[in-house]
Protein backbone atom coordinates (compact mmCIF):
# COMPACT_ATOMS: atom_id res chain seq x y z
CA UNK A 1 0.00 0.00 0.00
CA UNK A 2 0.93 3.43 -0.37
CA UNK A 3 1.27 5.34 2.68
CA UNK A 4 -1.91 7.14 2.70
CA UNK A 5 -0.85 9.48 6.11
CA UNK A 6 1.70 11.24 3.73
CA UNK A 7 -1.05 11.86 1.70
CA UNK A 8 -3.34 12.93 3.39
CA UNK A 9 -1.15 15.38 5.27
CA UNK A 10 0.08 16.90 2.16
CA UNK A 11 -3.78 17.09 0.92
CA UNK A 12 -4.62 18.72 4.26
CA UNK A 13 -1.63 21.18 4.11
CA UNK A 14 -1.89 22.50 0.89
CA UNK A 15 -5.66 22.82 1.20
CA UNK A 16 -4.99 24.45 4.50
CA UNK A 17 -2.40 27.07 2.66
CA UNK A 18 -4.56 27.46 -0.44
CA UNK A 19 -7.33 28.84 2.11
CA UNK A 20 -4.75 31.48 3.83
CA UNK A 21 -3.57 32.80 0.56
CA UNK A 22 -6.67 33.49 -1.27
CA UNK A 23 -7.56 35.28 2.07
CA UNK A 24 -4.59 37.27 2.21
CA UNK A 25 -4.92 38.37 -1.07
CA UNK A 26 -8.52 39.24 -1.16
CA UNK A 27 -8.30 40.71 2.55
CA UNK A 28 -6.95 44.41 1.93
CA UNK A 29 -9.52 45.27 -1.23
CA UNK A 30 -12.71 43.47 0.47
CA UNK A 31 -11.88 45.56 3.82
CA UNK A 32 -11.14 48.44 2.17
CA UNK A 33 -14.28 48.52 0.22
CA UNK A 34 -16.37 47.41 3.36
CA UNK A 35 -15.08 50.55 5.10
CA UNK A 36 -15.86 52.90 3.10
CA UNK A 37 -19.34 52.91 3.56
CA UNK A 38 -18.72 53.40 7.29
CA UNK A 39 -20.86 56.31 8.98
CA UNK A 40 -18.50 57.10 11.48
CA UNK A 41 -15.20 59.52 11.44
CA UNK A 42 -12.59 56.79 11.72
CA UNK A 43 -11.19 53.62 10.51
CA UNK A 44 -12.27 51.98 13.27
CA UNK A 45 -13.89 48.06 12.40
CA UNK A 46 -15.69 46.77 12.06
CA UNK A 47 -17.51 49.88 10.53
CA UNK A 48 -20.60 51.75 12.13
CA UNK A 49 -23.46 52.48 10.12
CA UNK A 50 -23.77 52.45 6.30
CA UNK A 51 -23.62 55.53 4.38
CA UNK A 52 -22.17 57.02 1.04
CA UNK A 53 -21.40 60.07 3.10
CA UNK A 54 -17.31 59.55 2.54
CA UNK A 55 -18.08 58.74 -1.28
CA UNK A 56 -19.76 62.64 -1.25
CA UNK A 57 -16.71 63.55 0.62
CA UNK A 58 -14.33 62.29 -1.90
CA UNK A 59 -16.31 63.88 -4.64
CA UNK A 60 -16.01 67.29 -3.02
CA UNK A 61 -12.33 67.23 -2.18
CA UNK A 62 -10.73 68.93 -5.07
CA UNK A 63 -7.29 67.56 -4.19
CA UNK A 64 -8.60 63.78 -5.47
CA UNK A 65 -10.88 64.83 -7.93
CA UNK A 66 -8.34 66.66 -9.78
CA UNK A 67 -6.10 63.58 -9.25
CA UNK A 68 -8.30 61.19 -10.87
CA UNK A 69 -9.07 63.15 -13.89
CA UNK A 70 -5.19 63.74 -14.09
CA UNK A 71 -4.72 60.02 -13.65
CA UNK A 72 -7.38 58.94 -16.26
CA UNK A 73 -5.72 61.35 -19.23
CA UNK A 74 -2.59 60.10 -18.45
CA UNK A 75 -3.27 56.32 -18.31
CA UNK A 76 -6.25 56.71 -21.95
CA UNK A 77 -3.12 58.60 -23.56
CA UNK A 78 -0.58 56.03 -22.34
CA UNK A 79 -2.85 53.38 -23.62
CA UNK A 80 -2.64 54.53 -26.97
CA UNK A 81 0.32 55.66 -27.74
CA UNK A 82 1.94 52.29 -25.97
CA UNK A 83 -0.43 50.71 -28.26
CA UNK A 84 0.62 51.90 -31.26
CA UNK A 85 4.39 51.77 -30.18
CA UNK A 86 4.07 48.55 -28.89
CA UNK A 87 1.96 47.16 -31.84
CA UNK A 88 4.66 48.16 -34.47
CA UNK A 89 7.25 46.68 -32.50
CA UNK A 90 5.79 42.94 -31.85
CA UNK A 91 4.60 42.96 -35.61
CA UNK A 92 8.63 43.62 -36.72
CA UNK A 93 9.76 40.69 -34.30
CA UNK A 94 7.39 38.31 -34.82
CA UNK A 95 7.27 38.63 -38.86
CA UNK A 96 10.70 39.60 -39.49
CA UNK A 97 14.15 38.22 -38.69
CA UNK A 98 16.94 40.80 -38.46
CA UNK A 99 20.50 40.50 -36.36
CA UNK A 100 20.17 41.63 -32.82
CA UNK A 101 16.49 40.55 -32.33
CA UNK A 102 17.26 38.68 -29.21
CA UNK A 103 18.87 42.06 -27.97
CA UNK A 104 15.96 43.65 -28.86
CA UNK A 105 12.69 41.62 -26.80
CA UNK A 106 15.48 41.81 -24.09
CA UNK A 107 15.64 45.35 -24.64
CA UNK A 108 11.69 45.42 -24.36
CA UNK A 109 11.31 43.61 -21.43
CA UNK A 110 14.31 45.18 -19.66
CA UNK A 111 11.96 47.60 -17.97
CA UNK A 112 10.19 44.66 -15.55
CA UNK A 113 13.64 44.26 -14.57
CA UNK A 114 14.70 47.48 -13.34
CA UNK A 115 13.87 48.53 -10.24
CA UNK A 116 11.27 51.49 -10.13
CA UNK A 117 13.31 53.25 -7.69
CA UNK A 118 16.42 53.41 -10.03
CA UNK A 119 14.10 54.08 -13.16
CA UNK A 120 12.26 56.95 -11.19
CA UNK A 121 15.48 59.01 -10.27
CA UNK A 122 17.33 58.26 -13.52
CA UNK A 123 14.02 59.74 -15.10
CA UNK A 124 13.25 62.55 -12.75
CA UNK A 125 17.10 63.54 -13.27
CA UNK A 126 16.98 63.62 -17.04
CA UNK A 127 13.89 65.88 -16.81
CA UNK A 128 15.67 68.05 -14.70
CA UNK A 129 18.48 67.82 -16.70
CA UNK A 130 15.99 68.98 -20.28
CA UNK A 131 14.08 71.45 -18.05
CA UNK A 132 10.42 69.37 -18.51
CA UNK A 133 10.21 68.91 -14.64
CA UNK A 134 6.91 71.04 -14.38
CA UNK A 135 5.16 69.78 -17.52
CA UNK A 136 2.88 66.47 -17.70
CA UNK A 137 5.63 64.98 -20.26
CA UNK A 138 7.61 63.20 -17.30
CA UNK A 139 4.65 61.28 -16.13
CA UNK A 140 3.24 60.15 -19.66
CA UNK A 141 6.87 59.19 -20.71
CA UNK A 142 7.43 57.37 -17.80
CA UNK A 143 4.11 55.47 -18.00
CA UNK A 144 5.32 54.56 -21.65
CA UNK A 145 8.55 52.52 -20.48
CA UNK A 146 6.50 50.64 -18.10
CA UNK A 147 3.21 49.86 -20.41
CA UNK A 148 5.02 49.03 -23.46
CA UNK A 149 6.59 45.94 -22.35
CA UNK A 150 3.08 44.39 -21.34
CA UNK A 151 1.70 45.53 -24.39
CA UNK A 152 4.30 44.09 -26.53
CA UNK A 153 4.32 40.48 -24.76
CA UNK A 154 0.04 40.54 -24.71
CA UNK A 155 0.65 41.17 -28.75
CA UNK A 156 3.42 39.10 -29.29
CA UNK A 157 1.25 35.98 -27.76
CA UNK A 158 -1.37 37.05 -30.33
CA UNK A 159 0.63 37.44 -33.02
CA UNK A 160 2.48 33.90 -32.70
CA UNK A 161 -1.00 32.34 -32.21
CA UNK A 162 -3.03 33.26 -34.91
CA UNK A 163 -2.92 31.37 -38.29
CA UNK A 164 -0.28 33.37 -40.73
CA UNK A 165 -2.20 30.90 -43.56
CA UNK A 166 -5.43 33.14 -43.51
CA UNK A 167 -3.01 36.06 -44.56
CA UNK A 168 -1.06 34.49 -47.49
CA UNK A 169 -4.70 33.68 -48.53
CA UNK A 170 -6.15 37.21 -48.47
CA UNK A 171 -2.67 38.02 -50.19
CA UNK A 172 -3.19 34.90 -53.08
CA UNK A 173 -6.48 36.79 -53.62
CA UNK A 174 -4.39 39.87 -54.35
CA UNK A 175 -5.14 41.84 -51.19
CA UNK A 176 -2.84 45.02 -50.76
CA UNK A 177 -0.84 44.07 -47.66
CA UNK A 178 -1.89 47.31 -45.73
CA UNK A 179 -5.40 46.02 -47.03
CA UNK A 180 -4.71 42.26 -44.87
CA UNK A 181 -3.26 44.10 -41.98
CA UNK A 182 -7.28 45.84 -41.85
CA UNK A 183 -9.15 42.72 -42.92
CA UNK A 184 -7.57 40.04 -41.83
CA UNK A 185 -4.81 40.83 -39.37
CA UNK A 186 -6.08 43.53 -36.99
CA UNK A 187 -9.86 41.83 -36.60
CA UNK A 188 -7.78 38.69 -35.69
CA UNK A 189 -5.96 40.09 -32.95
CA UNK A 190 -8.45 41.90 -31.51
CA UNK A 191 -9.08 40.79 -27.91
CA UNK A 192 -5.41 40.48 -27.72
CA UNK A 193 -5.09 44.40 -28.79
CA UNK A 194 -7.57 45.33 -26.30
CA UNK A 195 -6.37 43.75 -23.79
CA UNK A 196 -2.95 45.25 -24.39
CA UNK A 197 -4.61 48.73 -24.40
CA UNK A 198 -6.40 47.66 -21.05
CA UNK A 199 -3.38 46.81 -19.64
CA UNK A 200 -1.09 49.90 -20.30
CA UNK A 201 -4.22 51.53 -18.99
CA UNK A 202 -3.78 50.30 -15.46
CA UNK A 203 -0.39 49.99 -15.24
CA UNK A 204 -0.43 53.89 -15.75
CA UNK A 205 -4.01 54.19 -13.81
CA UNK A 206 -2.24 52.43 -10.28
CA UNK A 207 1.45 53.22 -10.53
CA UNK A 208 3.28 55.05 -7.99
CA UNK A 209 6.96 53.95 -7.38
CA UNK A 210 7.58 55.58 -10.50
CA UNK A 211 4.83 58.40 -10.47
CA UNK A 212 6.11 59.60 -7.00
CA UNK A 213 9.39 60.91 -8.75
CA UNK A 214 7.58 62.75 -12.13
CA UNK A 215 4.82 64.35 -10.30
CA UNK A 216 4.47 67.87 -9.41
CA UNK A 217 2.47 70.58 -8.28
CA UNK A 218 -0.01 70.71 -10.64
CA UNK A 219 -0.23 67.18 -11.91
CA UNK A 220 -0.11 64.57 -9.01
CA UNK A 221 -2.12 61.62 -9.98
CA UNK A 222 -4.40 59.38 -7.59
CA UNK A 223 -2.47 56.76 -6.00
CA UNK A 224 0.52 59.21 -5.47
CA UNK A 225 -2.20 61.59 -4.00
CA UNK A 226 -3.54 59.07 -2.02
CA UNK A 227 0.09 57.95 -0.82
CA UNK A 228 0.38 61.59 0.60
CA UNK A 229 -2.37 61.61 2.27
CA UNK A 230 -1.65 58.01 3.91
CA UNK A 231 1.48 59.64 4.91
CA UNK A 232 0.25 61.60 7.47
CA UNK A 233 -3.75 61.11 8.32
CA UNK A 234 -5.63 58.33 7.33
CA UNK A 235 -9.88 58.21 7.21
CA UNK A 236 -12.72 56.80 5.63
CA UNK A 237 -12.23 59.78 2.82
CA UNK A 238 -9.18 57.23 1.48
CA UNK A 239 -11.33 54.15 1.95
CA UNK A 240 -13.92 55.80 -0.53
CA UNK A 241 -11.30 56.89 -3.51
CA UNK A 242 -9.64 53.76 -2.66
CA UNK A 243 -13.05 51.37 -3.65
CA UNK A 244 -13.13 53.61 -6.55
CA UNK A 245 -9.49 52.27 -7.93
CA UNK A 246 -10.54 48.77 -6.96
CA UNK A 247 -13.81 48.95 -8.86
CA UNK A 248 -11.81 50.21 -11.92
CA UNK A 249 -9.22 47.30 -11.63
CA UNK A 250 -11.91 44.63 -11.18
CA UNK A 251 -13.49 45.88 -14.11
CA UNK A 252 -10.35 45.94 -15.86
CA UNK A 253 -9.76 42.26 -15.30
CA UNK A 254 -12.59 41.04 -15.88
CA UNK A 255 -13.06 42.48 -19.18
CA UNK A 256 -8.96 41.50 -19.89
CA UNK A 257 -10.55 37.79 -18.81
CA UNK A 258 -13.51 37.70 -21.08
CA UNK A 259 -11.06 38.44 -23.97
CA UNK A 260 -7.87 36.66 -23.72
CA UNK A 261 -8.56 34.27 -20.52
CA UNK A 262 -7.07 35.20 -17.47
CA UNK A 263 -3.87 33.00 -17.51
CA UNK A 264 -2.58 35.48 -20.29
CA UNK A 265 -3.00 38.54 -17.97
CA UNK A 266 0.67 38.22 -16.05
CA UNK B 1 9.20 29.82 -44.30
CA UNK B 2 9.77 31.59 -40.78
CA UNK B 3 8.52 34.69 -41.46
CA UNK B 4 5.72 36.15 -43.66
CA UNK B 5 5.29 37.43 -47.12
CA UNK B 6 3.35 40.42 -45.70
CA UNK B 7 5.55 41.95 -43.75
CA UNK B 8 8.47 42.44 -46.29
CA UNK B 9 6.05 43.91 -48.44
CA UNK B 10 4.61 47.05 -46.44
CA UNK B 11 7.70 48.56 -44.24
CA UNK B 12 11.04 48.35 -43.28
CA UNK B 13 11.04 46.45 -40.20
CA UNK B 14 13.52 48.98 -38.49
CA UNK B 15 10.57 51.80 -38.90
CA UNK B 16 8.47 49.73 -37.08
CA UNK B 17 10.93 48.60 -34.41
CA UNK B 18 12.47 52.31 -34.35
CA UNK B 19 9.43 54.07 -31.84
CA UNK B 20 10.06 51.54 -29.59
CA UNK B 21 13.77 51.49 -29.52
CA UNK B 22 14.02 55.13 -29.09
CA UNK B 23 11.97 55.57 -26.31
CA UNK B 24 13.17 52.50 -24.30
CA UNK B 25 17.29 53.82 -25.17
CA UNK B 26 16.25 57.76 -24.48
CA UNK B 27 14.08 57.09 -21.23
CA UNK B 28 15.15 53.64 -19.93
CA UNK B 29 18.87 53.26 -20.52
CA UNK B 30 20.03 56.74 -20.74
CA UNK B 31 18.35 57.58 -17.27
CA UNK B 32 20.36 54.58 -16.07
CA UNK B 33 23.14 55.68 -17.10
CA UNK B 34 22.65 59.22 -16.47
CA UNK B 35 22.22 58.07 -12.94
CA UNK B 36 25.26 55.67 -12.81
CA UNK B 37 27.35 59.13 -13.54
CA UNK B 38 25.54 60.73 -10.94
CA UNK B 39 27.18 58.38 -8.73
CA UNK B 40 30.22 58.80 -9.37
CA UNK B 41 29.83 62.96 -8.27
CA UNK B 42 31.82 64.30 -5.41
CA UNK B 43 29.62 66.31 -2.79
CA UNK B 44 26.51 66.00 -1.84
CA UNK B 45 23.90 68.37 -3.25
CA UNK B 46 24.61 69.27 -6.89
CA UNK B 47 24.00 67.83 -9.82
CA UNK B 48 25.78 70.41 -11.94
CA UNK B 49 29.60 70.74 -11.82
CA UNK B 50 32.22 67.70 -12.71
CA UNK B 51 34.44 65.32 -11.33
CA UNK B 52 34.91 61.86 -11.15
CA UNK B 53 35.25 60.17 -7.94
CA UNK B 54 34.39 57.09 -5.89
CA UNK B 55 33.27 59.08 -2.81
CA UNK B 56 30.05 58.08 -2.51
CA UNK B 57 30.83 54.73 -2.79
CA UNK B 58 33.70 54.82 -0.24
CA UNK B 59 31.08 56.01 2.09
CA UNK B 60 28.37 53.83 1.68
CA UNK B 61 30.45 50.37 2.29
CA UNK B 62 32.64 52.11 4.81
CA UNK B 63 29.89 53.13 7.01
CA UNK B 64 28.31 50.65 8.89
CA UNK B 65 24.97 52.09 9.33
CA UNK B 66 24.47 51.02 5.46
CA UNK B 67 26.11 48.26 5.16
CA UNK B 68 23.51 46.92 7.96
CA UNK B 69 20.76 48.74 5.90
CA UNK B 70 21.84 46.43 2.58
CA UNK B 71 22.52 43.46 4.62
CA UNK B 72 18.86 43.66 6.36
CA UNK B 73 17.30 44.25 3.27
CA UNK B 74 18.58 41.06 1.36
CA UNK B 75 17.75 38.70 4.52
CA UNK B 76 14.29 40.53 4.40
CA UNK B 77 14.23 40.01 0.51
CA UNK B 78 15.36 36.64 0.82
CA UNK B 79 13.15 35.96 3.78
CA UNK B 80 9.92 37.09 1.30
CA UNK B 81 10.68 35.42 -1.29
CA UNK B 82 11.35 31.85 0.42
CA UNK B 83 7.77 32.39 2.00
CA UNK B 84 5.96 33.48 -1.58
CA UNK B 85 7.83 29.99 -2.33
CA UNK B 86 6.21 28.12 0.15
CA UNK B 87 2.90 29.42 0.49
CA UNK B 88 2.93 30.08 -3.91
CA UNK B 89 3.78 26.96 -4.64
CA UNK B 90 0.97 25.10 -3.61
CA UNK B 91 -1.42 27.40 -5.05
CA UNK B 92 0.29 27.50 -8.27
CA UNK B 93 0.31 23.76 -8.44
CA UNK B 94 -3.40 23.59 -7.68
CA UNK B 95 -3.96 26.48 -10.36
CA UNK B 96 -2.65 24.49 -12.93
CA UNK B 97 -4.67 21.55 -12.38
CA UNK B 98 -7.66 22.52 -12.07
CA UNK B 99 -10.47 22.55 -14.56
CA UNK B 100 -10.96 25.83 -16.32
CA UNK B 101 -14.11 26.75 -14.60
CA UNK B 102 -12.69 26.38 -11.14
CA UNK B 103 -9.79 28.31 -11.63
CA UNK B 104 -11.81 31.23 -13.51
CA UNK B 105 -12.40 33.23 -9.85
CA UNK B 106 -9.03 31.74 -8.26
CA UNK B 107 -7.01 33.37 -10.77
CA UNK B 108 -8.58 36.45 -10.77
CA UNK B 109 -8.00 36.97 -6.65
CA UNK B 110 -4.63 35.86 -7.86
CA UNK B 111 -3.41 38.54 -10.46
CA UNK B 112 -5.99 41.42 -8.33
CA UNK B 113 -2.44 42.54 -6.34
CA UNK B 114 -0.74 42.87 -9.28
CA UNK B 115 -3.02 44.85 -10.93
CA UNK B 116 -4.53 47.06 -8.12
CA UNK B 117 -2.33 49.74 -7.02
CA UNK B 118 0.00 49.41 -4.51
CA UNK B 119 -1.22 52.36 -2.28
CA UNK B 120 -4.62 50.83 -2.08
CA UNK B 121 -3.41 47.66 -0.88
CA UNK B 122 -0.86 48.98 1.32
CA UNK B 123 -3.91 51.35 2.83
CA UNK B 124 -5.92 47.87 3.10
CA UNK B 125 -3.17 46.45 5.31
CA UNK B 126 -3.16 49.53 7.30
CA UNK B 127 -7.01 48.77 8.17
CA UNK B 128 -6.05 45.30 9.24
CA UNK B 129 -2.83 46.00 11.01
CA UNK B 130 -4.12 49.25 12.54
CA UNK B 131 -4.12 50.01 16.34
CA UNK B 132 -8.13 50.04 15.81
CA UNK B 133 -7.61 47.59 13.02
CA UNK B 134 -9.35 44.56 12.34
CA UNK B 135 -6.68 41.77 14.01
CA UNK B 136 -6.98 44.08 17.03
CA UNK B 137 -10.67 44.27 17.61
CA UNK B 138 -11.22 40.63 16.68
CA UNK B 139 -8.85 39.74 19.17
CA UNK B 140 -9.81 41.81 22.01
CA UNK B 141 -13.27 40.99 21.22
CA UNK B 142 -12.47 37.09 21.46
CA UNK B 143 -10.60 38.29 25.17
CA UNK B 144 -7.16 37.03 23.42
CA UNK B 145 -5.52 40.10 23.84
CA UNK B 146 -6.59 42.48 26.80
CA UNK B 147 -5.12 45.62 25.04
CA UNK B 148 -4.21 46.92 21.39
CA UNK B 149 -0.81 45.64 20.39
CA UNK B 150 1.38 47.19 17.71
CA UNK B 151 1.26 45.33 14.41
CA UNK B 152 2.16 48.31 12.24
CA UNK B 153 6.03 49.61 12.06
CA UNK B 154 7.12 46.08 12.73
CA UNK B 155 9.20 44.24 10.78
CA UNK B 156 6.80 41.07 10.44
CA UNK B 157 4.42 43.32 9.41
CA UNK B 158 6.50 44.65 6.58
CA UNK B 159 7.16 41.19 5.23
CA UNK B 160 3.45 39.94 5.34
CA UNK B 161 2.77 42.79 2.82
CA UNK B 162 5.35 42.32 0.61
CA UNK B 163 4.57 38.64 0.25
CA UNK B 164 0.86 39.75 -0.41
CA UNK B 165 2.02 41.96 -2.88
CA UNK B 166 5.01 39.74 -3.94
CA UNK B 167 3.43 36.66 -4.23
CA UNK B 168 0.77 36.75 -7.29
CA UNK B 169 4.14 36.46 -9.63
CA UNK B 170 5.51 33.20 -7.84
CA UNK B 171 2.07 31.75 -8.28
CA UNK B 172 1.62 32.52 -11.85
CA UNK B 173 5.16 31.38 -12.21
CA UNK B 174 4.76 27.84 -10.52
CA UNK B 175 1.37 27.63 -12.55
CA UNK B 176 2.54 28.22 -15.82
CA UNK B 177 5.47 25.85 -15.32
CA UNK B 178 3.48 23.59 -13.86
CA UNK B 179 0.96 23.69 -16.35
CA UNK B 180 3.44 21.60 -18.86
CA UNK B 181 4.42 18.78 -16.47
CA UNK B 182 2.04 16.01 -17.70
CA UNK B 183 -0.03 14.26 -15.09
CA UNK B 184 1.34 11.02 -17.10
CA UNK B 185 4.17 11.41 -14.92
CA UNK B 186 2.91 11.68 -11.73
CA UNK B 187 0.41 8.90 -12.45
CA UNK B 188 3.17 7.24 -13.35
CA UNK B 189 5.12 7.89 -9.95
CA UNK B 190 2.32 6.76 -8.10
CA UNK B 191 2.08 3.57 -9.90
CA UNK B 192 5.30 2.94 -8.85
CA UNK B 193 4.14 2.97 -5.34
CA UNK B 194 5.50 6.46 -5.03
CA UNK B 195 3.75 8.45 -2.27
CA UNK B 196 2.46 12.19 -3.17
CA UNK B 197 5.97 13.70 -0.86
CA UNK B 198 8.26 11.39 -2.56
CA UNK B 199 6.73 11.82 -5.96
CA UNK B 200 6.19 15.93 -5.74
CA UNK B 201 10.40 15.79 -3.91
CA UNK B 202 11.67 13.76 -7.22
CA UNK B 203 8.93 14.50 -10.20
CA UNK B 204 7.54 17.50 -9.35
CA UNK B 205 10.04 20.22 -7.86
CA UNK B 206 13.01 19.08 -10.54
CA UNK B 207 11.24 19.55 -13.49
CA UNK B 208 9.51 22.92 -12.11
CA UNK B 209 12.87 24.59 -10.92
CA UNK B 210 12.77 27.00 -14.33
CA UNK B 211 9.57 28.29 -12.67
CA UNK B 212 10.41 28.61 -9.02
CA UNK B 213 13.70 30.48 -10.25
CA UNK B 214 11.80 33.12 -12.60
CA UNK B 215 9.17 33.25 -9.61
CA UNK B 216 12.00 33.90 -7.06
CA UNK B 217 14.09 36.33 -8.27
CA UNK B 218 11.66 38.45 -9.73
CA UNK B 219 9.88 38.18 -6.12
CA UNK B 220 13.65 39.39 -4.87
CA UNK B 221 14.42 41.96 -7.05
CA UNK B 222 11.24 43.69 -6.53
CA UNK B 223 11.25 43.07 -2.80
CA UNK B 224 14.89 44.51 -2.28
CA UNK B 225 13.54 47.74 -4.04
CA UNK B 226 10.51 47.87 -2.52
CA UNK B 227 10.27 51.85 -0.72
CA UNK B 228 6.68 52.64 -0.72
CA UNK B 229 5.79 49.48 1.49
CA UNK B 230 8.82 49.66 4.04
CA UNK B 231 7.92 53.60 4.23
CA UNK B 232 3.84 53.48 5.05
CA UNK B 233 4.02 49.76 7.02
CA UNK B 234 7.45 50.54 8.39
CA UNK B 235 7.32 53.96 9.66
CA UNK B 236 10.89 55.20 10.23
CA UNK B 237 12.38 52.91 12.29
CA UNK B 238 12.13 49.90 9.96
CA UNK B 239 15.07 50.92 7.44
CA UNK B 240 15.20 49.38 3.55
CA UNK B 241 17.48 50.32 1.03
CA UNK B 242 14.71 51.65 -1.20
CA UNK B 243 13.08 53.72 1.17
CA UNK B 244 16.87 55.14 2.29
CA UNK B 245 17.22 56.34 -1.31
CA UNK B 246 13.77 57.92 -1.49
CA UNK B 247 14.25 59.64 1.52
CA UNK B 248 17.91 60.85 0.47
CA UNK B 249 17.20 61.65 -2.99
CA UNK B 250 13.10 63.30 -2.08
CA UNK B 251 14.06 64.97 0.98
CA UNK B 252 17.68 65.60 1.61
CA UNK B 253 18.47 66.20 -2.24
CA UNK B 254 21.74 64.38 -1.85
CA UNK B 255 21.71 63.05 -5.80
CA UNK B 256 25.06 61.68 -5.55
CA UNK B 257 24.80 59.84 -2.53
CA UNK B 258 20.85 58.52 -3.55
CA UNK B 259 22.49 57.70 -6.87
CA UNK B 260 25.06 55.45 -5.40
CA UNK B 261 23.06 53.83 -3.45
CA UNK B 262 20.42 52.92 -6.05
CA UNK B 263 23.56 51.41 -8.16
CA UNK B 264 24.39 49.20 -5.40
CA UNK B 265 21.17 48.07 -5.00
CA UNK B 266 20.59 47.38 -8.48
CA UNK B 267 23.62 45.45 -9.01
CA UNK B 268 24.16 43.57 -5.58
CA UNK B 269 20.72 42.15 -6.48
CA UNK B 270 21.38 41.19 -10.19
CA UNK B 271 24.54 39.34 -8.27
CA UNK B 272 22.71 37.63 -5.77
CA UNK B 273 20.14 36.39 -8.24
CA UNK B 274 22.61 35.27 -10.75
CA UNK B 275 24.94 33.45 -8.18
CA UNK B 276 21.41 31.60 -6.77
CA UNK B 277 20.67 30.41 -10.24
CA UNK B 278 24.14 29.41 -11.02
CA UNK B 279 23.97 27.18 -8.16
CA UNK B 280 21.05 25.92 -8.75
CA UNK B 281 21.77 25.07 -12.44
CA UNK B 282 25.37 23.58 -11.19
CA UNK B 283 23.27 21.37 -8.54
CA UNK B 284 20.99 20.30 -11.38
CA UNK B 285 23.65 19.22 -13.37
CA UNK B 286 25.42 17.50 -11.07
CA UNK B 287 22.03 15.79 -10.15
CA UNK B 288 21.19 15.11 -13.02
CA UNK B 289 24.29 13.11 -14.10
CA UNK B 290 24.19 10.73 -10.82
CA UNK B 291 20.50 10.08 -12.25
CA UNK B 292 22.11 9.49 -15.99
CA UNK B 293 24.61 7.08 -15.05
Amino acid sequence: MRSDFIDDAMAASGALIRAIVYTMLALPAVLVIALSFTSGDTMNFPPTGFSLRWYQKAWENELFVTALWTSTYVAVLVAIIALVIGFAGAFAMNRCSFAGKTFLQGLAFSPLIVPAVVLGIGLLQLFVWLGLTQTIYPLIIGHLVLAVPYVVRTILASLSLHDQLLEQAAMNLRAPPLQVIRRITLPLILPGLLSAAIFAFVTSFGNVTVSMFLTYGGNVTLPVQIFAYVDTSYDPLVAAVSSIMIIVTLIVILTIERLIGAERLA
Amino acid sequence: MKHSVLSRRIVNPALLLAPMVLLLAGFLVVPVLGLLRSSFLPGSHLLEGGGFSLQQYIRFFSDSYYSSVLLETFIDGFAVSLICLLVGFPVGYSLARLPPLERRWRTIIAIMPLTLSLVVIVFGWLIVLGRNGVVNSLFISLGIFSSPKQFLFTRPAVLLVLVQQFVPFMILSVMSVVTQIHPVLEQAAANLRANRFTTFRRIIIPLAVPGILVGFNLVFVLSISAFVTPRLVGGARIAMLGSLIYERIMSELNWPSGAAMAFVLFVSGFGFTAAINALIASRLIAGGKRYAV
